[in-house]
């Protein structure tokens, strides 16, 4: 499932985007306009600011996370939230080819959230005095994993929509760390 | 599922839980507890630390601390009164002039804890020490009486604070509910709004959360900095104007030790020490606990060393209890 071709694998392996645009520029690949399309959807100035290359769906992906512990008063706020960042994450695109790029964009996203979670001021604690362990570092990359993949979407109802999402940020999770595997589902049994 | 729901609403609003049996303890002890005058008093008590600390939870939110505030307000105080009393300023302009020194002091706070890379900690420990100082040698260490900020149009602040009755005579237009406390009430408000509804809310979590991450999404980390510490400068400030108003007189020593108070109001408020977790409801229940305790363990003629102990021990159990939840889930 979500083959994709040899030539397009390092693509999906590179987390930088310059590096992202040279691999870009050099596939003959069929589906090379509609992964320009989604890279141009990803990293474009999306705020006009003359920034380059910030990651748009990794704001996504932080956005989520902050809505996931929305509720009560501001929950119908979250909903409406959630199925517009869907829309633009382009979940709702049901083309099977489309998807299996999506799932392999969408893991590209989540390993470029990991790969901030090995940083020295990751999970630290009394305002950076302590810093995390490895160990702590791992626990608190697979809750943010959760929480911005399956538990926004349990929370919004939308596990449907969202399932491509969900299973590329496990998928991404599950090849992180061995303990990786135990704590998602753990935390998807517990919440 | 219903019951994990259950179960995650109560772990939600346990704060709110805590707040209620306190009230019924203290009001089994003292009936006099509930009486409307106290209720407005505690509101009023509450009011300043209640600003404060909405600046102190976006700080916290980030994962910093912010320990100058209570100079801050020392300064504000010393500062707005010695423009009206000793240099017959315009109260209004005084009061903009002090706030505007709460916003640049926090600025300042942010340039060293963004900019230099100072650990907050360090960094506003220093601002507080500074700002103290300054207080003391602008007042020369003597109090500035007979401050009266007060406006024909908008008459509220120290007149109610001589006379707690006097709020049953003159607050027609506003009920039994004492200025300071609808401006606390507004503050929250825009508090809640910031959190929840604009994109700097998402910011403050993020930053909180994953500071690379947020950096890679485009978010100016270092210029967010400068915000939320100017913003907890500004709450502190207008903290110290509404403190000055009740007390009608501007102290060099006002508000000392007062940063701790407010930690332990945000983080009782369940806002993590770790950043990145919280919100400005819980906030607003720790704030009432806070309040309630105190006066509650005045009515109960508690006195103010065993009060100390007492709201020493309630922070170290509040970070206590976060510190030992992030142990748990690591584990």
């Amino acid at each position: 499932m979500y083959e994709i071709s040899g030539e397009l694998t390092p693509y999906y392996e590179e987390l930088d985007p310059v590096k992202r645009l040279e691999i870009l520029s050099t596939l003959h690949d069929d589906a090379a306009p509609f992964l320009r399309e989604l890279y141009d959807g990803r990293y474009s100035d999306h705020e006009g600011k003359g920034r380059q290359n910030v990651d748009w769906w990794l704001w996504r992906c932080l956005c989520l996370q902050g809505l996931y512990s929305r509720g009560g008063f501001f929950r119908r706020f979250r909903d409406r939230e959630t199925a517009a960042i869907l829309r633009e994450l382009r979940m709702n695109d049901n083309d099977e080819q489309h998807r299996t790029f999506l799932y392999h964009e969408y893991r590209n996203t989540a390993g470029r959230y990991l790969s901030t979670c090995r940083s020295s001021g990751y999970a630290s604690r009394f305002m950076g005095f302590r810093q995390a362990s490895d160990d702590e570092k791992v626990m608190k990359a697979c809750e943010d994993i959760w929480q911005m993949s399956g538990g926004i979407a349990r929370v919004s109802g939308m596990g449907e929509k969202m399932s491509l999402w969900v299973e590329a940020f496990r998928d991404e999770l599950y090849g992180y760390d061995d303990i990786c595997r135990e704590e998602y589902e753990r935390l998807s049994r517990e919440e | 599922m219903q019951e994990n729901k259950f179960a995650a609403a109560f772990k939600q609003n346990a704060i709110w839980l805590v707040f209620i049996v306190e009230v019924a303890i203290f009001a089994y002890f003292n009936p006099k507890f509930l009486s409307l005058a106290n209720i407005v008093n505690i509101s009023r008590q509450v009011s300043y630390y209640g600003i404060a600390s909405i600046g102190m939870t976006f700080v916290i939110l980030i994962a910093g601390i912010d320990l100058s505030i209570g100079s801050i307000i020392a300064l504000v105080n010393v500062v707005c009164a010695y423009l009206m009393m000793n240099m017959g300023w315009n109260m209004w302009l005084a009061i903009l002039v002090s706030i505007l020194m709460a916003i640049l002091i926090g600025v300042l706070n942010g340039w060293m804890v963004a900019s230099i890379g100072i650990p907050a900690i360090i960094a506003t420990f220093a601002s507080q020490t500074i700002f103290r100082g300054c207080a003391y040698l602008l007042s020369g260490g003597l109090p500035i009486p007979g401050v009266v900020l007060e406006h024909p149009t908008f008459g509220f602040f120290a007149r109610w604070s001589l006379n707690r009755w006097e709020i049953f005579k003159s607050m027609g237009e506003v009920g039994l509910i004492p200025i300071c406390a609808i401006i606390m009430i507004l503050c929250f408000a825009v508090g809640s709004f910031i959190l929840n509804k604009s994109y700097f809310g998402r910011y403050f979590y993020a930053i909180g959360g994953n500071e690379e991450a947020s950096e890679l999404s485009g978010i100016r980390v270092n210029k967010m900095k400068y915000l939320i510490y100017a913003l907890s400068g500004f709450f502190a400030g207008l903290a110290g104007i509404v403190l000055l108003s009740r007390s009608g007189s501007a102290q060099s020593t006002a508000a000392i030790g007062f940063e701790f108070e407010v930690i332990t109001c945000v983080v009782l408020g369940g806002v993590s020490v770790a950043g990145g977790i919280g919100r400005m409801s819980g906030v607003i229940a720790g704030v009432l606990i806070i309040g309630s305790l105190k006066s509650g363990m005045i009515m109960m003629n508690v006195s103010e060393y065993t009060q100390m102990v007492v709201q020493g021990l309630v922070l170290a159990v509040a970070v206590g209890v976060d510190c030992f939840s992030k142990k748990r889930q690591a584990s």
